[in-house]
């Protein structure tokens, strides 16, 4: 049979091609990634609905391919049918919203349901007499978001009708007073070839969601950047120890990690860190989950991927889900499951070098930290100028959440939980 | 000499050509119509539908005839006249030829014999009888078609190896025939020559007749085939043919076994290629796929913003009805209309005997896809009229999707079923569920009934027959 690239969920119905992870003749297993496809919002694996033999590769990496598009051929194995879009219709990853978004209720004044969406098991378009879908192709209106109203969902022209009049009262209703629109301004074209040689390279899809989220996140939320800086002398000194004892056990002992550990006392002290601003019905989402995001740099720019539930996890289980997480990213061979739902991110660029710097607010989160490379600093102690490791350390955090005032405290916990570490917290057993 | 200039030019005149250069001149565009055939309408009225249509009908009536004496009516033995019937043919195809002539005269389409070659994305050359011409157009419709693919190994230069373009010429009734290729072609035309007396051997390289159609669907054609043909030779390979004399020497292989064999003629229906080649299109930025149909979207545009294509040369189902819904994307689109061909229900009919018709969802293809429906059937030895006809190797289903009782898909099998599939194409084009379908009275005693019992099969309630275990549950019933 062939296998086609099924549908990945909303709007996501074309990518590019970046890895093919099969080859021609190779026997591959039901849910065994096929490749990789990147669209504008991540990198997700295409898994093979069924067990078989390749027979013919049909697209290379670099194509861009739509939904439908034949990927390979496969020679069944001759074992009990399964059901291909079963996969399609629930396997699948659904692109949300925004990764990383809280899933968001329908509001359910107003008759606004306007998250409604038609998704048969059949994978089938919404029924519509064909007048009827014509005059959505005029309109330009996605007949899936019209409820139908006679039997089986069929729509008709009172219920296009309707739905046209409810999005008239969403438009007309009074808009959230946190989205002020930018002005709009038309891009210029600038012909840069005339000052001197240039070279064009066209934006990746990845680049393109990153400019447009840092914009989207520049642009509604307002930052406030508090610097710090942590005393992680004795820290590192812990983690010297503790190394060798970590490596055995088959994970890296990392700074990144450490902070991860040291970010969950601050954020339970002050939940806000760990809240969302749901725009749509001005109300604060705190989640009762601890789920931190760590941006690692790829080729291709910046992902983040999430590490679950980090106040449940030992030191030695963080850093061993950190370092396989951050390979696979690198890899890009992450799903897109595993790029949302984060409460918190960390970045740490002191790998590289450099001092404080400001990162942006991945939101919907409501802060960031940013770390930058520690260095040996002159500091005075019991009035005693000692040398101590000091890492310099970002808090960006959404002002519309949280006050100047929680910021530093914030901070300053952070800071202190870095400075405080005991041998205890490296122990292999201890949560 | 200047070049000519129209808005639209549309190559080739066959169905999807001549409905879209219509269609566009109904819309004030000006148009050009080229083809290099003398007669416009292309394969469908020359060389496929329409002449394999009036052969079939002249003789479903030898079948109806002998059949008849079941019902105590005895004719002698047919006697045959192949160049009247030859020449009756000719005179259908020649009034719908110059039928079409006089549309496309009142509609003002211009219409140039001879072979078009593009020069470049603007340009057309064409060869007519009456020297070169050059078109300078806005936008182009490449609507050439496909040809009856004859492989190599079989193209000895011998007429008596045919493809379907000579098959319907009808030379003459041959005494051996083989068919090579159990598709719709093969076995319409095997049937034809099959009734007017030729021994037919049919082969096909898969394990069964007519690919696409659902097996319960194939089933009672299979079954006259058995009995008409001299032999249907499934899973069946053609190696190779020689000319022996006045036959063709063909070697086969089935079951491992090597077989060889004299035919007075063969017939090869192995498939269809698209006439993409000496139409200049490295001139254009006109791409083409592996199989060498030309790459289109769904708005039947090209890789080339001033050509767009439909029909047969953009691959898909290779139907008219299916060409001429292009063509009306391609103008709508060209006149600046939102229009797409996305979602058309295509039916596919088979002039066997007995037919076969679907639309829509398909058995087969619901379990390729793995989507759950629900199928209920109606056979036609619960109808009446089936009865009455003598008809009674027939079945009617609906494909359902159980949720929503919206029917999918539409298949049936048996006489008639190519006019009788237009209520299910109208079902499934409207999002109808069974529902609606058992609620509107069908008038009896008709074949058409055969769709509204089935649908009340699903519910478990059909008068004309039982249905111990009900498909649709009781609840339905109960609501209904």
């Amino acid at each position: 049979m062939d296998v086609k690239l099924p549908r990945l969920g909303e709007g996501a119905d074309s990518g590019v091609v970046v890895n093919i992870m099969v080859s021609e003749g190779e026997q591959i297993q039901k849910d065994q990634t096929i490749l990789e496809l990147e669209n504008e919002k991540a990198v997700a694996p295409i898994p093979s609905p069924l067990s078989g033999t390749i027979q013919k590769i049909h697209v290379k990496e670099g194509d861009e391919i739509t939904v439908g598009q034949v990927l390979i051929s496969l020679a069944e194995e001759a074992a009990a049918p399964q059901p291909a879009a079963k996969a399609k219709a629930e396997e699948f990853p659904q692109r949300a919203e925004k990764a990383g978004a809280p899933v968001r209720e329908a509001p359910e004044e107003a008759g606004l349901a306007q998250e409604y969406r038609y998704e048969p098991k059949s994978g089938f378009p919404p029924p519509a007499p064909p007048s009827i879908r014509k005059l959505a192709t005029d309109l330009g209106i996605d007949l899936t978001r019209v409820q139908g109203s006679e039997p089986g969902g069929r729509i008709t022209l009172n219920d296009v009708r309707a739905y046209i009049q409810r999005l008239q009262q969403i438009a007309f209703a009074k808009k959230p007073a946190v989205t002020r629109e930018a002005p709009a301004r038309e891009p210029e074209s600038i012909d840069f070839a005339k000052w001197g040689p240039v070279s064009k390279k066209r934006m990746s899809p990845l680049r393109r969601t990153v400019a447009e989220r840092t914009s989207e996140a520049w642009a509604t939320v307002p930052h406030v950047f508090q610097l710090d800086e942590g005393d992680i002398t004795a820290a590192m000194e812990l983690r010297k120890k503790y190394a060798p004892l970590y490596e055995k056990k088959g994970a890296r002992l990392t700074l990144t990690g450490l902070v991860l550990k040291a970010a969950i006392a601050p954020l339970k002290k002050f939940p806000i860190f760990n809240a969302s601003l749901d725009e749509t019905t001005q109300e604060i989402v705190y989640k009762e989950y601890f789920h931190i995001g760590v941006a690692v740099d790829t080729e291709s720019g910046l992902i983040v991927p999430v590490i679950r539930d980090v106040d449940k996890k030992n030191l030695l289980e963080i850093s061993k889900e950190l370092a396989e997480l951050a390979e696979r990213t690198r890899q890009r061979k992450i799903s897109l499951e595993e790029l949302q739902g984060g409460t918190l991110t960390i970045s740490n660029l002191g790998g590289i070098g450099g001092a404080h710097f400001t990162p942006i607010v991945y939101k919907p989160q409501s802060a960031v930290i940013g770390l930058g490379q520690g260095e040996l600093k002159a500091v005075v102690r019991d009035g005693k100028v000692e040398a101590r490791l000091m890492l310099p350390v970002t808090l960006s955090y959404d002002h519309r959440l949280i006050d100047g005032a929680d910021g530093a405290r914030f901070v300053r916990e952070l800071v202190q939980a870095l400075e405080s570490f005991k041998e205890a917290d490296f122990n292999l057993e201890g949560k | 000499m200047d070049p000519l200039k129209t808005e639209i030019v549309v190559l080739g005149a066959g169905p999807g050509g001549y409905a879209a250069a219509f269609y566009a001149a109904d819309r004030e565009k000006k148009v050009i119509l080229v083809d290099e055939g003398r007669r416009l309408g292309g394969v469908c009225l020359n060389r496929g539908c329409i002449p394999s249509k009036a052969l079939l009908h002249a003789t479903h009536l030898i079948r109806e005839a002998k059949a008849s004496s079941q019902h105590g009516i005895t004719f002698g033995d047919p006697r045959i006249d192949l160049e009247q019937m030859r020449s009756w043919k000719e005179s259908v195809l020649d009034k719908l030829g110059q039928g079409l002539g006089g549309l496309a005269q009142k509609r003002g389409v211009e219409v140039l014999q001879g072979r078009g070659h593009f020069e470049d994305s603007q340009t057309l050359r064409v060869e007519t009888p009456a020297g070169q011409k050059f078109i300078n157009y806005e936008t182009a419709i490449i609507a050439v078609g496909s040809k009856a693919a004859m492989p190599a190994a079989f193209d000895l230069g011998n007429p008596r190896v045919m493809t379907s373009t000579e098959a319907l010429e009808l030379e003459e009734v041959p005494d051996e025939l083989l068919v090579v290729g159990g598709g719709y072609i093969g076995m319409e035309l095997g049937t034809v020559y099959a009734t007017l007396g030729s021994k037919v051997t049919l082969v096909e390289l898969l394990d069964s007749i007519l690919l696409g159609a659902d097996a319960d669907m194939v089933r009672p054609v299979m079954r006259y085939a058995q009995e008409a043909f001299k032999e249907v030779r499934l899973k069946t390979k053609v190696l190779k043919m020689a000319t022996s004399g006045k036959q063709i020497k063909v070697t086969m292989e089935s079951d491992k076994q090597r077989i060889e064999e004299l035919y007075d003629r063969v017939l090869v229906c192995v498939g269809r290629a698209p006439n993409c080649k000496d139409l200049g299109l490295q001139n254009t930025k006109v791409q083409m796929d592996d199989r060498g149909f030309v790459k289109v979207n769904a708005q039947q545009r090209t890789a080339d913003p001033a050509i767009y294509a439909i029909g047969d040369v953009v691959g898909g189902a290779l139907l008219a009805h299916k060409a001429t819904k292009e063509g009306r994307v391609a103008v709508e689109v060209i006149t600046g209309e939102a229009s797409s061909f996305q979602d058309v229900v295509i039916p596919a009919v088979i002039f066997t005997d007995p037919e076969v018709a679907w639309c829509g969802l398909t058995e087969t293809e619901a379990k390729e896809k793995g989507i759950a429906v629900e199928v209920a059937k109606f056979p036609w030895a619960a109808s009446g009229r089936a009865m009455t006809l003598d008809r009674t190797d027939g079945v009617t289903k609906l494909i359902i999707e159980p949720e929503t009782e919206r029917i999918l898909g539409v298949g049936i099998v048996g006489a008639g079923a190519g006019e009788l599939i237009s209520e299910g194409v109208l079902a499934v084009e409207m999002g109808a569920t069974a529902r609606d379908l058992a609620g509107c009275v069908h008038p009896h005693p008709t074949l058409s009934e055969t769709l509204m019992e089935c649908a009340e099969v699903f519910y478990g309630y059909p008068t004309h027959t039982f249905v111990r275990k009900k498909t649709g549950s009781l609840l339905r019933k109960a609501a209904g």
